[in-house]
């Protein structure tokens, strides 16, 4: 069950709408390495973990990466709150307006719509655990390259914070996986599935 | 002036002794770690100094201005990166210890802000003539850091 505060995690407040920013960010809210994604990945992959330490961490990260989905949805909106279309056009939001008003959907900043195959649920959970050290790289790569393109500073203050998650998740993600070994056959982890298996 | 060995007890993990093969290792954090205040905890975006790791220096150095709900936010957060924390390390009492005072602390300041500023979730107790959960701004929108 999952109780909806009304509060964001971290606080946004983004003084100065812009198109071109806007028109980036959303792939952190619908591209391939982006918060829904994550979200998805973690709350579904925890049902087929056998062990409670990774069916814990999985359900607080993923309930986590749904609080970063809304906070990216509140830069979008917030980057493009008042936009008319003399400020659209001619910019890189145009291809999005035209789909989407000012709305907020779940795309990568190429257009292409959010799709459950840029994630994995292998029932496995070395092979799932696994995925997730390297989703939270990928993310944190995403929220690199946006620094890169980015001088808001209001944007980057929230951006800075997300990227840093990133970074925790991995350490924690990886001390499972350690954890979950250490409950497995030690000469040889891979001997079976213990999702399956056991 | 942080000592050499402070620093590598912050900086460095554990690694399992004999690691077997073909299995990607990530260090263990090593318990009771150094951490930071609450306020700059959630503008780090972590707990631990040790795993603050920025790219290209770009750090958040303004710790956010005291408001009843960023107050709110900084203890919430203290309370999910030790519950993370605790997900991984659930024998280390300090952390267990820290972890439970801010729930204490956030459990007092969430029904003082739920009474005084606006209603938080539907799990809390509201009274009145009046519906206050429709009530502007939502937390999305640019209005909602405009609140006392």
């Amino acid at each position: 069950m999952f109780l909806y505060d009304k509060k964001l995690q971290y606080p946004v407040k983004i003084a100065r709408p812009n198109p071109r920013l806007a028109s980036i960010i959303i792939s952190q809210y619908g591209g391939p390495d982006g918060e829904l994604g994550a979200s998805l990945r973690y709350l579904s992959q925890r049902y087929s973990m056998p062990f409670d330490d990774q069916k814990g961490l999985l359900t607080d990260i993923g309930t986590e990466e749904l609080g970063h989905l809304e906070m990216i949805a509140a830069i979008v909106h917030q980057l493009t709150r008042n936009l008319k279309e003399k400020d659209i056009e001619n910019t890189p939001l145009e291809q999005y307006f035209v789909d989407h008003t000012n709305g907020v959907y779940p795309a990568a900043a190429s257009g292409f719509p959010w799709t459950a195959a840029t994630m994995q649920v292998k029932g496995d959970p070395i092979a799932d655990l696994t995925e997730d050290l390297a989703a939270e790289q990928k993310a944190r790569v995403t929220y690199d390259n946006i620094l890169r393109l980015s001088d808001d500073p209001d944007v980057n203050d929230v951006i800075k914070f997300l990227r840093e998650r990133e970074i925790v998740h991995f350490q924690r993600f990886g001390e499972s996986l350690q954890q979950l070994r250490e409950r497995l056959n030690q000469k040889n982890v891979y001997c079976m599935n213990p999702a399956f298996d056991l | 002036m942080e000592s050499q060995a402070q620093r590598k007890r912050c900086t460095e993990g554990r690694l399992p002794q004999m690691a077997p093969l073909a299995n990607p290792y990530v260090p263990f954090q090593l318990e009771n770690p150094p951490k930071y205040e609450p306020g700059m905890a959630l503008i780090r975006g972590t707990l631990f100094p040790g795993l603050d790791l920025p790219f290209m220096n770009m750090v958040n150095n303004k710790e956010k201005e005291p408001t009843p709900k960023s107050e709110l936010q900084k203890l919430a957060f203290m309370i999910q990166e030790l519950a993370l924390y605790l997900d991984t390390h659930p024998d280390d009492r300090e952390a267990l210890e820290a972890y439970q005072n801010y729930q204490k602390i956030y459990a007092k300041l969430a029904k003082e802000y739920g009474e005084h500023v606006a209603q938080l979730n539907h799990a809390q107790p509201t009274d009145g003539e009046r519906y206050r959960w429709l009530d502007d701004p939502w937390p999305w929108e640019f209005a909602a850091n405009q609140e006392v």
